[in-house]
């Protein structure tokens, strides 16, 4: 082969391979995303938005799920747990493994919010709707904490877009984390508007919901160790101005408890603040005929059910074949969560007759379902007969026994007012009967505040300042308006209102409390107010015999989850709460 | 080999005595050696014989020669031979490729079949942008035949590798028709748990952050190994040592398979048929209670009831009360599981000229799962053409196309499992009992033979198209030097759906308003170029130097979409149009299908190889890669690797050493990595959700979560492994095999830390953490028993020891990282819990009670009070967390035993993994979304086991409570020995006489039976009744622990409950004309 030859082969090659190479060398290596979003989107006008919506879906997580409705209800003075619920949070034996959601959910919006605020001091959108969404923020950041520093005490306070990752991390004061709240809610309620105004459709944040909060901060700080001196006037003051206003804002209570509840009304006058839920899949997060799979889902209308499928004919005795099937307006039992007998029925709803308040909280009759069923008094036909009566007395009991008519299985409190574990009145206020299918999640809003809170907080707040009179007057007006029964005669509902008005000497913490469970048995604010008040010890080994045992001065703060203390692995370890 | 053969085995002879003398282990070996004394002519006999191989086809061209004297002949067309000896005189029968014989002469005719010389050096082996000579490699590789691989019929090559080579470990992963293993080569290097920016497939991340890089005809190959018809495959090389793997530089450090595939050999065309078929049964069953024993488990269960003791909402109903009255114990499982089937048919037709050679072949498999809907059928077909345009100048194309059904049903054991057994499957007039748990809680559960009945409501199906092609062109620009252009083409498709309707077990619901359905599409491709330049040349007929150099260009394309559908107006509508469902939505709750990514990749190599005097062996690769996942700036990285090897046979000192046929010593050390990110991992990630604000569709609002913080500054992680070697033959390479050893070290492992949740997002993405790995692996090959009679015994061994272990963490201070499971000094999964020590027992109530808890509960080991003190402080905290046990096996091993005689044979597989634990998901319950539901409560029926009750104080199950669906510390019961010993598989075969075919036209048809996982040698697993199988079949599940975090990371394999393992028989031919 000729040397010329060759050198003109090899460059050829030469050449081959360098225009293969070249073209796509530089390209190839840069990155495109397309089905991502990096947090860069935060500086647009759709980022920000987007924040906001994304920590409003992530609530979802916590409120209507079960573990955190056991949080916010186990181991209170109002209920006992369910023949199938997790006795973990309703005993206080072992609360370890179950605090974990609040926490990580808490944290990982607040990083977003702080992101939200970052970015959107600078983002290139018109001034009025960037004072809305900013004001946004800063009601979700502080409603957070809120919650952070009642459940755990001392926490973390990040107030920036946290971007480097860090193994280190440190509790703060709790004096510390509620001027940030208050100076949030503060600037919050001034941004606001008075009423939901698009794109915060619905019973979304609002002035006086953050007026709201931003009396309830000053009220709990005003029990705690961080207390200020003007905390309680401050709280009732905000609260009254609410009350003032609320035309302007568009909020007012129902005249009649019953409609409190319904879903018709849960974006009326009285909702003030709800977490949204629907049977969308997409924005609703919903799944059907999957057994309520979704993990956000609104699951309250399962966990308060007794496990009335399992009725049987020959109850108390065994036999005699289930006379109930599940369905739709009867819902889902799952047993978590059980009413604790004998405070309701002899403390909190002791007054059955002036008060209308406990027959509109419990569904008490099942009418029959099932063809076919019977019991030893006769058979029962399907939507005639009342298949299951839980009345509230054994005198009660014995007299219906005595009605020939009556056919259906009759479960009567015990002898000290306990239902069984599987057999109890159902919590009404959550159930979802426009569903589906029967296993579905409720399409309802989680209704996390209403007006009428507005009333208990100020009667809590005139209370712990002294002002006995003002208290007596805000709690009277629940009061007066749960003495109206639509099936009472005008002149039975004015005796009515005149029994259940107080006068300011029957104002005591245990009265208020007790309202607290008339008015919102079930809430999922329970827990919080009794740890508030200073009363869970107390109120806990008084009246509920599941968890008196176990109980510890310690308890009324939550342990800081596991994870969290595990994986702070750099500077100093991550403190626990004591006794844990 | 250097010795001329004649001489050499007279020295042999020589040698043997003195082996005898001092290894008299090996002597049983030696005397069953057929071996004879030369002799001396008297009167000459005409010799007749037949030349075979060892699966019966005839060899032709085979030289006969009488030892000693020029005399020779070379066989016919159809392996006969004739040839005139003496009678003490002996003929040598060799071939190429070939282990040559002696025989005696004889009259009578003679039969021979050679036996492949598959161990031998000569062997050609695959090593990565080009091949070697097996005495001139110096790295770690092992070679499996197509033979070994065909000797246990699967779907696909990684599941007939189990247990064929040391220190490739294959661990099932799943049970379902089609299912592969997970794959690791001397074991895990990468930390991971979860990868950004995909946080929903966990467990697939982890698999291909350690799984090893498969290489089809040189060009690297993504994607399922289902698509890949075995009968296509010639064999596969498996680079195991760095000095052997660097040349793949950032995508080798978890070993590379290189598989290659059958190409047309020049010749007179040859057409096969390769078929079987296989019944398939399942093991066993998960085994629940029965009927009386499920009725006295919720009696206990109530009786046992924590809060409320003596009540239970999980009473019997009505219906069960007399079903147990009249003796009905239903076996759910038996109802639904079938027999399946397996079936496989390739033709394969091949030739060729000196100028073009061709391949052609169609396959087909079908495999029937044992669970009614799942199956998978794959039709391929694949062409290979090599074309010599000129002397210089070879172009061609290997196109392998695949298309693939599965349906994979749905899996329906846990909710078989949990049946009551109490309830009846038909009314008394024969029809379905739809509703079989009426008048319990479950009463909504329909009954599960509606998953045979209404099989036409139950859709889950894939339909994969692959088509992988890979064109050449070869240039010999001068002698030696030669430019390869390698242009791969991969494109697949995946189409899926499914469609569940109501009133079947897997959809309860009874309207067709909720009814669900989806469509799904995924495509993917890659393309690669490559370019290559080799020198090969001897200088002054010592030293021998061949050079490659590469440029390579490799872009990878994925993307996907689904559509999600609820209601539809008719159940055969299925999802064939989801514009006529209810509500469509381009996502669930759980699953967004909607996924784009794409990753670059440029590469340089050079590679020397030089050879001096075919004694001194030396191999030199550096590459560089560049990739796009990583953040600019440290896009690039170098991995340089040497090795060395020293053929001690071919020393002058040596030569007396008759009892060698091969000795070479070899090592290396290189350095390489694994693409451990995805891409866009480097930018951070929002999570999306969504919101409506108030019920009306303005308020709704799409929404995003801050969730994994960007990392600016991630760089390759690098594994840099030395690998020592030996290999050998002995007595004529009677006796081959090798001896490696090897250590590792992972630096800059790329890992997502997980965060406190107090930092704002779950996990971020660093360079952290040191592994390090060290093993020992032999594989030895032996003819035990060779006679005249044309009997062989043949042996294949593999051993491995195999250890990893964490150096470092993120943190160089830290010891532990518990929210992530690693603990330095221990392998890289660990169970991280409490330890049970047994049951409280009535005796020690008064010390259980100090603990809170009773007798009947679980009773653990206290190890330590607050802050890790050591010391035990009367109460089971998070402190008394240890570790319990990995998942890392003390020794693996296989044994191939292969006997033949005249035309028969016989192998027998068996595989062994000891000395690691296994996880039981279903022996536990944390009442959440994990464990097994309702597993202590009674509320429905579970696997049968030894639970305490007052009168029987067993120490391993506690004693059910109604009261607690979660039961406490429920995770330390499912930890259990996953050791086993396993026949996997046996085949008995037979060539047919050709005189029989002959007249037929065939060449050869040999029949056979085989029977795969005919049975468990040892499990104590099985043994306990915790499984049919111990192998796993699934990752997580695992219940969190009761003191808090999760016991066993996600990463692990884990024993779920999925369709048992089968045992499988099959009818076999192979068919040549």
């Amino acid at each position: 082969m000729k040397p010329k030859n060759l050198t003109l082969r090899i460059y050829l090659v030469a050449a081959v391979m360098l225009a293969s190479g070249i073209s796509g060398c530089k390209k190839i290596l840069e990155e495109h995303p397309r089905s991502q979003i990096t947090p860069q989107f935060f500086s647009t006008s759709g980022g920000i938005l987007g924040g906001i919506a994304g920590v409003y879906s992530d609530m979802r997580n916590l409120w209507g799920t079960e573990g955190f409705t056991n949080m916010c209800v186990g181991g209170v003075d109002e209920d006992l747990v369910g023949g199938s619920g997790n006795p973990n949070f309703f005993t206080y034996k072992i609360v370890n493994g179950d605090i974990q959601p609040l926490w990580n959910i808490a944290y990982q919006d607040i990083n977003t919010l702080n992101g939200v605020l970052e970015f959107g001091e600078k983002a290139d959108i018109d001034d009025a709707t960037k004072t809305q969404y900013l004001a946004q923020a800063k009601f979700l950041r502080a409603f957070y904490y809120f919650y952070l520093v009642q459940t755990y005490g001392d926490v973390p306070l990040h107030l920036d877009f946290i971007t480097t990752a860090s193994t280190a991390d440190s509790r703060q004061p709790i004096k510390d984390v509620y001027a940030q709240i208050i100076k949030d809610l503060t600037e919050a309620s001034a941004d606001l508007p008075a009423k939901p105004a698009a794109p915060f459709l619905g019973k979304a944040a609002t002035q006086p919901v953050a007026f709201y909060l931003l009396a309830k901060a000053y009220l709990t700080r005003g029990w705690s160790s961080a207390a200020e001196s003007d905390d309680f006037k401050t709280a009732y003051t905000i609260a009254s101005q609410i009350i003032q206003d609320k035309d302007n804002y568009g909020l007012g209570l129902w005249p009649d408890f019953a409609s409190v509840n319904i879903k018709a009304n849960d974006y009326g006058q009285e909702t003030l603040f709800v977490i949204d839920h629907s049977s969308d899949t997409k924005y609703g997060e919903y799944t059907t005929g999957q057994f309520a799979a979704g993990p956000k889902e609104n699951k309250t209308n399962f966990f308060f059910r007794p496990n009335y499928p399992t009725m049987n004919g020959n109850y108390p005795a065994t036999g005699g074949g289930s006379i109930m099937t599940r369905d739709i307006n009867n819902g889902r039992p799952f047993i978590r969560v059980r009413p604790n007998g004998p405070y309701l029925l002899h403390q909190a709803f002791a007054d059955r007759v002036n008060d209308s308040r406990y027959d509109n909280t419990f569904q008490t009759i099942w009418i029959a379902n099932t063809p076919g069923a019977s019991t030893p008094r006769g058979s029962l036909s399907v939507g005639v007969d009342t298949a299951i009566w839980m009345p509230d007395s054994a005198t009660a009991a014995q007299a219906a026994l005595r009605v020939p008519a009556f056919k259906g299985a009759i479960v009567p409190p015990g002898p000290t007012g306990s239902w069984t574990p599987a057999f109890y009145p159902s919590l009404k206020k959550y159930d979802d009967s426009t569903r589906a299918s029967l296993n579905d999640a409720s399409t309802r809003p989680f209704v996390m505040f209403r007006f009428s809170d507005v009333y208990l907080l100020a009667a809590e707040a005139y209370f712990k300042a002294g002002d006995n009179g003002n208290a007596a007057a805000m709690l009277n007006v629940l009061r007066q308006r749960a003495a109206y029964k639509a099936t009472n005669t005008p002149q039975e509902n004015a005796d009515a209102v005149i029994a259940q008005t107080i006068l300011p000497s029957d104002v005591t913490l245990d009265f208020i409390l007790d309202e607290y469970t008339r008015e919102n048995y079930g809430n999922c604010q329970r827990w919080w107010d009794l740890v508030r008040t200073q009363s869970l010890i107390r109120r806990v080994q008084m009246y509920n015999p599941e968890a008196a045992a176990n109980i510890q001065p310690f308890h009324v703060l939550r342990p800081i989850p596991q994870t969290q203390i595990d994986l702070v692995t750099s500077g100093p370890a991550f403190p626990q709460n004591p006794g844990y | 080999m250097r010795v001329p053969f004649k001489e050499n085995f007279q020295k042999l002879h020589i040698r043997f005595a003195l082996l005898k003398k001092f290894l008299p282990v090996g002597s049983l070996v030696i005397a069953t050696l057929v071996y004879t004394l030369p002799g001396y002519a008297q009167n000459i006999i005409h010799v007749k014989g037949r030349i075979v191989n060892e699966s019966g086809q005839p060899v032709s061209g085979a030289s006969i020669v009488v030892k000693g004297s020029g005399t020779g002949v070379t066989s016919q067309e159809n392996g006969s031979f004739e040839i005139d000896a003496a009678p003490k005189e002996i003929l040598l029968v060799s071939y190429v490729g070939m282990i040559t014989q002696e025989l005696k002469v004889s009259a009578s005719p003679l039969s021979v079949t050679l036996v492949s010389q598959e161990s031998g050096l000569n062997q050609v082996v695959v090593v990565g942008y080009g091949s070697q000579k097996k005495s001139d490699i110096t790295g770690s590789v092992v070679t499996v035949s197509s033979k070994a691989l065909q000797e246990t019929p699967t779907a696909n090559i990684i599941n007939s590798l189990k247990g064929r080579a040391a220190g490739v470990d294959i661990v099932s992963n799943s049970t379902a028709p089609g299912s592969s293993g997970q794959i690791r080569i001397r074991g895990n290097r990468s930390l991971v748990q979860e990868i950004a920016g995909n946080p929903t497939a966990t467990a697939a991340n982890n698999d291909a952050l350690n799984a090893p890089l498969l290489v089809v005809d040189g060009i690297p190959y993504g994607g399922s190994v289902n698509d890949l018809n075995p009968d296509d495959i010639s064999g596969i090389d498996i680079l195991k040592d760095a000095s052997a793997t660097a040349i793949y530089g950032s995508r080798g450090s978890n070993g590379v398979l290189i598989i290659t595939t059958n190409r047309g050999k020049s010749g007179k065309a040859v057409m096969s048929y390769n078929g079987y078929f296989g019944l398939t049964n399942a093991l066993d069953e998960y085994k629940g209670f029965n009927g009386p024993e499920y009725a006295a488990f919720k009696d206990e269960a109530k009786a046992g009831n924590s809060v409320n003791p003596g009540t239970s909402n999980y009473g019997l109903s009505a219906d069960e009360t007399a079903n147990l009255a009249n003796g009905v114990s239903t076996d759910w499982q038996k109802l639904i599981y079938r027999q399946g089937y397996t079936t496989s048919h390739g033709l394969n037709l091949s030739g060729g000229n000196e100028s073009t050679l061709f391949s052609l072949s169609g396959g087909y498999f079908r495999e029937v799962g044992i669970i009614p809907g799942q199956d998978f059928t794959r039709y391929s077909l694949r062409t290979t053409i090599d074309h010599k345009i000129s002397r210089r100048l070879k172009i061609g194309l290997n196109t392998m196309n695949s298309l693939a059904y599965t349906n994979s049903g749905g899996n329906p054991v846990g909710g078989l499992l949990r049946m009551s057994p109490l309830t009846l499957p038909y009314n008394a007039d024969g029809s379905l009992n739809l509703l079989p748990l009426t008048g319990l809680l479950d009463a909504a559960t329909v009954n599960p033979l509606t998953i045979i009945k209404s099989a036409g409501s139950i859709v889950n199906n894939n339909r994969r198209l692959r088509t992988f092609n890979s064109l050449y062109g070869e240039w010999e620009i001068i002698d030696g030097l030669k430019y390869r252009m390698n242009l791969g083409l991969d494109y697949r498709q995946d189409q899926s759906g499914s469609y569940l309707g109501p009133n079947t077990f897997y959809n309860n619901s009874t309207s067709l308003a909720q009814a669900s359905e989806s469509v799904g599409n995924a495509e993917a491709w890659t393309y690669i170029i490559e370019n290559l330049l080799t020198y090969d040349k001897t200088f002054k007929e010592k030293h021998h130097i061949t050079f490659t150099g590469l440029y390579s260009v490799q872009k990878d394309h994925n993307q996907a979409s689904g559509i999600y559908g609820t209601g539809i107006p008719a159940d055969y509508i299925q999802n064939y149009n989801l514009s006529l469902a209810n509500t469509v939505s381009a996502n669930t709750a759980t699953t967004n299908p909607w996924a784009f990514s794409e990753r670059g990749l440029i590469s340089y190599m050079a590679r020397l190889n030089y050879a001096y005097d075919n004694r001194y062996l030396l191999t030199a690769t550096v590459r560089r890669d560049g990739s796009s996942v990583l953040s600019p700036g440290n896009q690039y990285f170098t991995y340089p690797a040497f090795a060395v090897g020293w053929n001690i046979l071919n020393e002058k000192f040596m030569n007396n050493a008759g009892l060698f046929s091969a000795l070479k010593l070899r090592g290396g050390w290189g350095l390489t990595s694994s693409q451990s990110i995805n891409p866009y991992a480097t930018l951070g990630l929002l999570g999306t959700n969504a919101y409506n604000f108030g019920p009306g569709t303005a308020g709704q609002n799409a929404g995003y979560l801050v969730q994994t913080l960007a990392n600016k500054a991630l760089k390759w992680q690098s594994t840099a492994q030395t690998n020592i070697g030996l290999d050998f033959g002995i007595l004529q390479n009677r006796i081959t095999g090798s001896i490696d050893v090897y250590t590792q070290r992972t630096n800059d492992i790329l890992l997502p830390e997980s965060l406190p949740a107090s930092n704002g997002a779950g996990s971020t993405i660093v360079n952290a953490g040191k592994t390090k790995g060290h093993g020992v692996e032999v594989g030895i090959s032996s003819i035990n028993v060779r006679t005249p009679g044309g009997f062989t015994w043949s042996t294949d061994l593999n051993f491995s020891i195999s250890r990893e272990e964490i150096v470092a963490l993120q943190d160089p201070t830290l010891k532990f990282d518990l929210g992530n499971g690693w603990f330095v000094g221990q392998p890289l999964s660990v169970i991280y819990d409490v330890k049970k020590t047994g049951i409280w027992q009535t005796a020690d109530s008064a010390q259980a009670a100090s603990f809170g808890q009773k007798p009947g509960q679980i009773r653990l080991e206290d190890i330590s009070g607050p802050g890790n003190d050591g010391k035990p402080d009367g109460k089971i905290t998070a402190d008394d967390r240890q570790i319990i046990g990995n998942f890392q096996p003390q020794w693996e091993g296989g044994l191939t035993n292969r006997f033949a005689y005249k035309g028969f044979d016989l192998s027998i597989v068996m595989f062994a993994r000891m000395g690691m634990k296994v996880v039981v998901p279903y022996l536990m319950s944390d009442g959440g979304a994990q464990g097994y539901d309702f597993f202590n409560n009674g509320r429905v029926n579970s696997l049968k086991r030894d639970y305490w009750t007052p009168t029987n104080p067993s120490n391993k199950f506690p004693r059910p409570d109604a009261a607690s669906d979660g039961t406490n510390y429920s995770s330390t019961l499912g930890y259990v020995d996953g050791s086993f010993i396993k026949i996997r598989n046996i085949i008995l075969g037979y060539n047919l006489p050709s005189q029989w075919l002959n007249k037929a036209g065939i060449s050869s048809l040999r029949i056979y039976f085989s029977a795969q996982n005919p049975f468990i040698l040892y499990s104590p697993f099985v043994k306990d009744g915790y499984g049919p199988d111990p192998e796993g079949n699934g990752y997580g599940g695992v219940s969190t622990s009761t003191v808090g975090g999760t016991p066993v990371p996600g990463r692990a394999i884990t024993v779920n409950l999925t369709a048992p393992s089968t045992r499988q028989f099959n009818f076999g031919v192979n068919l040549k004309f």
